[in-house]
């Protein structure tokens, strides 16, 4: 698991980029490449891949949006919100506005129609909407422990 | 940038190849040298096109099964100096300031937590709130992952990418 903390670094833009992570593990290139290959087919990572600035590529406008949605509906929902590109995020939440879904466009007017289309193909009215413009990111770093203490492997609950 | 880099983009996207010298790899599917690959790399990263190069974790699989967003409801007249304080804290992955809906929704920062349970999440939650004195909050644990992709994809919404 210590590999998994080494990668959430940035991977040096090297040649061989493989062995400068093995070096700072101590195991050799190999060792990394199979491991790798193995989290990945296990479905335990996603593959090793740039995290873009989305301002620098067009990305001008973010919202965050809830729908206060009846149980019975949040899967036919959700599948719909998901079919668009302009959502990266989208969840079921703990709470009556039951999903919570991330929209990225060039334009607030983009994010608009997304929305309105939205809302249109699944009948929600305007009042079970909460739309949340982003304004300011204080933080963007998603960054896991791969190495819990003991006592936290313990007390994992079920999935 | 150019066509080049984004082509390069769309391609190192799907996954730095296992291999290796996995730039020649890349470099080989868009008739580029390895060092030509490099070279545009180190640019848009120079440039913050690129932010950084890392794994793409499925924290699930790992354990991490509880995860929460949490809105915070922060008075008037609050410094936003202090959001910083939210954002250091460790544990948060993300902190956002957003738009409220007047009347109805009247929080406006959020923050992003992980954990193995849901209790040491909680725990973590409370100690902020004790830290930061904002004791008006809603803790949103997700039950359901229906779709996450980074918000910047050049393979579905490069058309538009100038």
């Amino acid at each position: 698991m210590k590999l998994l903390d080494v990668l959430q670094d940035d991977v040096p833009l090297v040649p061989r980029p493989w062995a400068v992570i093995a070096d700072r593990l101590g195991i050799n290139e190999n060792e990394v490449l199979e491991r790798l290959g193995r989290l990945q087919e296990t479905g335990i990572i996603r593959g090793v891949s740039p995290v873009l600035e989305s301002r620098r590529l067009g990305l001008r406008a973010a919202t965050l949006v809830a729908l206060r949605v009846p149980g019975s509906r949040v899967r036919e929902i959700a599948r719909i919100i998901s079919s668009y590109p302009e959502v990266s995020h989208n969840y079921r939440r703990d709470h009556a506005y039951s999903i919570w879904f991330t929209l990225a466009a060039p334009t607030d007017e983009r994010i608009g129609e997304v929305l309105a289309e939205i809302l249109e193909r699944t009948g929600i009215s305007e009042e079970d909407v909460l739309n949340l413009p982003t304004l300011q990111k204080y933080k963007i770093d998603v960054r896991f422990s791969c190495c819990p203490d003991r006592d936290e492997v313990e007390s994992r609950e079920p999935d | 940038m150019n066509q080049t880099d984004i082509a390069l983009l769309r391609e190192i996207e799907k996954g730095l190849p296992l291999v290796s010298e996995p730039f020649d790899e890349l470099g080989d599917r868009l008739h580029l040298s390895g060092a030509e690959v490099l070279e545009r790399l180190r640019c848009l990263r120079v440039e913050g096109v690129i932010r950084k190069i890392t794994v793409r974790i499925n924290q699930r699989q790992i354990g991490i099964t509880a995860n929460a967003m949490v809105a915070w409801k922060i008075p008037e007249g609050w410094n936003p100096v202090e959001y910083s304080r939210f954002a250091s804290f460790p544990g948060v992955s993300h902190c956002y300031v957003r738009t409220p809906v007047p009347s109805r929704w009247e929080y406006t920062l959020y923050t992003v937590h992980h954990g193995y349970s849901r209790d040491r999440v909680l725990t973590e939650i409370s100690t902020l709130a004790q830290e930061t004195r904002i004791s008006d909050y809603i803790v949103l644990f997700s039950t359901e992952e229906f779709k996450r992709v980074p918000a910047v994809r050049i393979g579905e919404n490069g058309g538009d990418l100038t």
